[in-house]
């Protein structure tokens, strides 16, 4: 029993962290409409920074927060604004095939720059673990979980109370309504796209401290938050968050009691089952909302 | 039925002639020239870099032309298909380890099970949008990579499976690395002409037309999930043929580079830049970028890791950002165009198919019923206890308000909305009641439809969008073409007949869904609306032309807005209100019914008129 707890508690942990890099990328698909395929590569770029910043200028990774996650939310509106706007009235699959292209881009020049080392960024200090009632989690993990919280009822507030919320809402439900009521979508989209990179840049501070940077770390971070897109609805960042905490668990869960290397296995066995059998998303928020 | 010529069907002395006869058309001989290249070089140069650079290009051009029948001509964006290779490769080589087996026989027990998979794959998921069919091949890539490494004794698993080593072509392994360029280029060209015979046939139109409209091929009598599985199917084939290839010729096997993700997707870029769903794109491509990185890679060595992949990660947006339809779909038409005037045979000149196939049965007999219809939107009903009975030969005019559920009753009718309740009988060729269900069997029995928003295929021109319905009937690209022929004179099309329909103003498109339909040969035609939006003279031709059809033995029911037009042509009227037949019969007493008119103008009216 205290086994299960534990693990339970541990996915949890990992899913607030699936949780923030899903949000942005429900953010970018539920406005936008378009699927990022280099979004864990925004990661990637984030963690090299981070490393960069902690190494060579001793900042700390959460002070690092800030500048990351105004970078990422410029580097998510300039592909917005250069990449993807030009390509919004073509063919679906040459989307895809532009943000393909920037991810494979990115993390080949990543290789090229850093080469296949593993990057740390030095805080033992987070990677204490913490006792709660007998379990334990590192402090780094309960940040994340907090600020996946934080950053779930910040958006929330922001969506509902804003003007500029209401136009991302609005948009996001019917374009083209929206540009009737004078919105300016193509704005819209480059603050929408750059506000899904953020989240990311945000996940690259809070995570540096846990995992080694290496050129496909996006890729694997990726994979999975498109399992909880997916599990999510696609468009609910109400969704996406539940779903990354059911990923969370089942990781954990899998993890231990299938096979360590087989716990991606069973989610991206659940991945297709959902988009085959259920692919409106668990939880009935597919209906565009938000 | 018309005489039909084709290579297959001629004696052995006239298909001698036949294959000159193609040899000698500049496009075939330019190209089988270009081609060649790919052996005469490395051979004539002799160094084992360069074969090993043209072995690598041979591979990745096959890979690429092969994703291409299902990513390029289906529209079905793989971005998994390194699973195929993988297995193939795997097979193989487990097969020789275990069971001596040579990768000669090994290589087809790959494709078979490459098959099987493709099916497994393809079954479920082409269904999904674009970015999703994408992630879901991703993550089957994915699993069957980490259960390549998770079974490690069966596998070798991460630390890799080495292929064992007998020479000689028996094995398929050699010292000297030329042999591997005959396997290779052999690959390539068969693959190559299977990409090509495809393209070429009833399969590659309907693969297009599914790509660019699943509803109207549907009603054109494609079954949409059976020509995308064929096209996966193929695809997975040829796929894993290279893999248990390429085993032979890298001797190593590890899952990250058999089952690689990057490699999948540098397998679907080769084809979007040289052009997708073009035959020659994916080997453009190929040629290409691949010399780019592997130079790259002989030359800087391991400090210029990742330099190729960058490379190609920005040629790739570049050409998504600018030439959208690659190499070939942007400069293709100039290159042929300029070969064309290069001496040699030419293609034979169009054959018109002379006439209609006669339709037998005695008029008045029913030839379409439906029994009660009833269809429920959530809590709205749209069709509200609808029979309704078409008689051979006649024209039954269907008309009613604004969103009284015309449409609703013509998408049960012909198998896109399925009834909630109530049945629609089909009475086949020899009168027996049939009830079918997919859209596809209904246009095979013989019920043809327009949509009232045309439904164009809009990157194929006039009379190959008539084709897709012609082949219905044709199997043979010739024949359907003869018989697109003879529609598209008989709707007034052949002016435009090789004009892209996406071009064609609105008059025209309305016509098109005509001749689509009517190519299908059906012997019942559902008509939606096909004058709305069309000039008085527009609409003149379309009336004469509906009663030429129905003069051929075809029994129509027609949609229509224009009173003037379906009053005149109409034998029979039924009027549909809110979902209800209010009224039927003689045109002329239809329009004087009160309930008719109160449905058009209101109550108020027909009271003040005193009605």
């Amino acid at each position: 029993m205290d086994v299960l707890v534990q693990l339970i508690l541990n996915g949890i942990m990992l899913g607030a962290m699936y949780a923030i890099i899903s949000v942005g990328l429900t953010l970018i698909f539920g406005i936008v409409r378009v699927v990022n395929f280099a979004h864990g590569e925004f990661l990637m770029v984030g963690m090299y920074a981070v490393y960069l910043l902690s190494h060579h200028f001793g900042l700390h990774p959460y002070v690092s927060a800030v500048p990351m996650v105004l970078m990422l939310f410029a580097i998510g509106a300039l592909v917005q604004r250069f990449i993807i706007q030009p390509l919004l009235g073509a063919d679906e699959h040459i989307q895809i095939f532009a943000t393909v292209g920037l991810s494979t881009a990115l993390i080949n020049l990543a290789l090229l720059i850093f080469g296949a080392d593993l990057y740390s960024v030095q805080e033992p200090g987070l990677r204490k673990p913490l006792s709660i009632g007998g379990y334990t989690v590192l402090y780094a993990q309960v940040v994340i979980f907090v600020s996946a919280l934080v950053l779930v009822a910040g958006l929330h507030l922001f969506m509902q109370k804003t003007p500029l919320g209401r136009a991302i809402r609005a948009t996001a439900q019917n374009r083209n309504a929206a540009q009737l009521m004078g919105v300016r979508v193509d704005r819209i989209y480059v603050i929408a796209f750059g506000l899904g990179a953020a989240c990311v840049g945000l996940a690259s501070a809070l995570i540096s401290p846990l995992f080694p940077v290496t050129p496909t770390i996006g890729t694997y971070f990726v994979l999975t938050a498109f399992v909880v897109v997916v599990l999510g609805g696609m468009r609910s960042m109400y969704g996406a968050f539940l779903g990354a905490m059911i990923i969370g668990i089942v990781d954990s869960l899998s993890g231990y009691y299938i096979a360590p290397d087989l716990k991606e296995v069973v989610y991206f066995a659940i991945f297709i089952l959902i988009l085959i059998f259920k692919p409106t998303g668990l939880f009935g928020f597919g209906r565009g909302t938000e | 039925m018309t005489v039909r010529v084709s290579l297959s069907e001629a004696p052995p002395a006239g298909r001698l002639a036949a294959f000159l006869a193609w040899l000698g058309n500049p496009r075939v001989y330019m190209a089988l020239a270009a081609l060649s290249l790919l052996l005469v070089i490395p051979i004539v140069i002799d160094s084992p870099f360069i074969v090993h650079v043209f072995v690598t290009i041979c591979v990745f051009a096959g890979l690429s032309t092969a994703w291409n029948i299902v990513g390029g001509y289906a529209g079905q964006l793989s971005l998994g298909h390194m699973v195929f290779y993988g297995i193939g490769a795997y097979t193989t080589a487990l097969l020789i380890q275990h069971y001596e087996l040579t990768p000669w026989l090994g290589m087809w027990v790959g494709a078979a099970l490459s098959v099987v998979l493709s099916v497994c794959i393809g079954y479920p998921c082409f269904r999904l949008r674009g970015p999703f069919f994408a992630l879901a091949t991703i993550a089957f890539l994915e699993v069957v990579r980490l259960l390549a490494i998770h079974f490690n004794g069966f596998t070798g698993g991460s630390a890799g499976l080495i292929v064992p080593l007998k020479l000689g072509w028996a094995w398929m392994i050699f010292q000297d690395k030329i042999n591997y360029l005959y396997i290779a280029f052999g690959l390539l060209l068969a693959t190559l002409a299977v990409s090509y015979a495809i393209r070429t046939s009833r399969l590659g139109y309907y693969l297009i037309a599914v790509r660019e409209r699943e509803d109207a091929a549907s009603a054109a009598g494609i079954s949409n999930t059976a020509a995308k599985l064929k096209a996966a199917m193929i695809s997975a084939a040829l796929t894993s043929l290279f893999g248990s290839f390429h085993a032979m010729y890298l001797t190593f096997l590890e899952p990250e580079t058999m089952f690689s993700l990057s490699g999948s997707v540098s397998v679907a870029m080769f084809a979007l830049i040289g052009g997708l769903g073009t035959v020659a794109g994916p080997l453009l491509g190929t040629v290409l970028v691949v010399p780019i990185a592997e130079l790259a890679r002989g030359w800087l060595g391991a400090s210029a890791n990742g330099l190729h992949g960058f490379v190609y990660g920005v040629v790739l947006v570049l050409i998504t950002l600018t030439l959208p339809g690659g190499l070939v779909g942007t400069f293709g038409p100039r290159v042929t165009a300029l070969i064309d005037r290069l001496p040699g045979r030419r293609a034979a000149p169009d054959r018109e198919e002379p006439a209609l196939r006669k339709i037998d049965g005695k008029p008045g007999e029913p030839v379409l019923e439906t029994r009660d219809l009833v269809m429920k939107f959530g809590g709205l009903t749209a069709t509200d206890h609808v029979s309704i009975t078409l008689r051979r030969g006649e024209i039954l005019g269907v008309i009613g308000p604004n969103g009284a559920g015309k449409t609703t009753v013509f998408n049960q009718m012909s198998g896109f909305l399925r009834p909630t309740s109530g049945t629609v009988v089909v009475y086949d060729a020899a009168g027996r009641p049939v009830m079918p269900t997919r859209p596809d069997e209904f246009a095979r029995l013989g019920v043809g439809r327009t949509f009232q928003i045309v439904q164009p295929f809009g990157k194929l021109t006039v009379i190959e969008n008539i084709m897709i319905g012609a082949f219905m009937r044709h199997a043979s690209v010739e024949d359907a073409r003869a018989a697109a022929l003879r529609v598209a004179r008989l709707v007034g099309l052949l002016h435009v007949k090789d004009v892209e329909a996406r071009n064609l103003p609105i008059g025209d498109l309305k016509r098109l869904e005509v001749a689509r339909t009517l190519a299908t040969e059906p012997s019942i035609l559902l008509l939606d609306e096909v004058m709305a939006g069309q000039n008085q003279a527009d609409t003149q031709k379309m009336v004469e032309l509906v009663r030429a059809i129905r003069d051929t033995g075809v029994t129509v029911i027609a949609i229509e807005h224009n009173m003037q037009a379906i009053m005149s042509l109409s034998d029979r009227i039924v009027v549909i209100d809110s979902g209800k037949v209010i009224a039927q019969g003689d045109p002329r007493e239809v329009v004087r019914n009160r309930r008719v008119i109160e449905a058009y103008l209101g109550e108020d009216f027909v009271d003040a008129q005193g009605l």
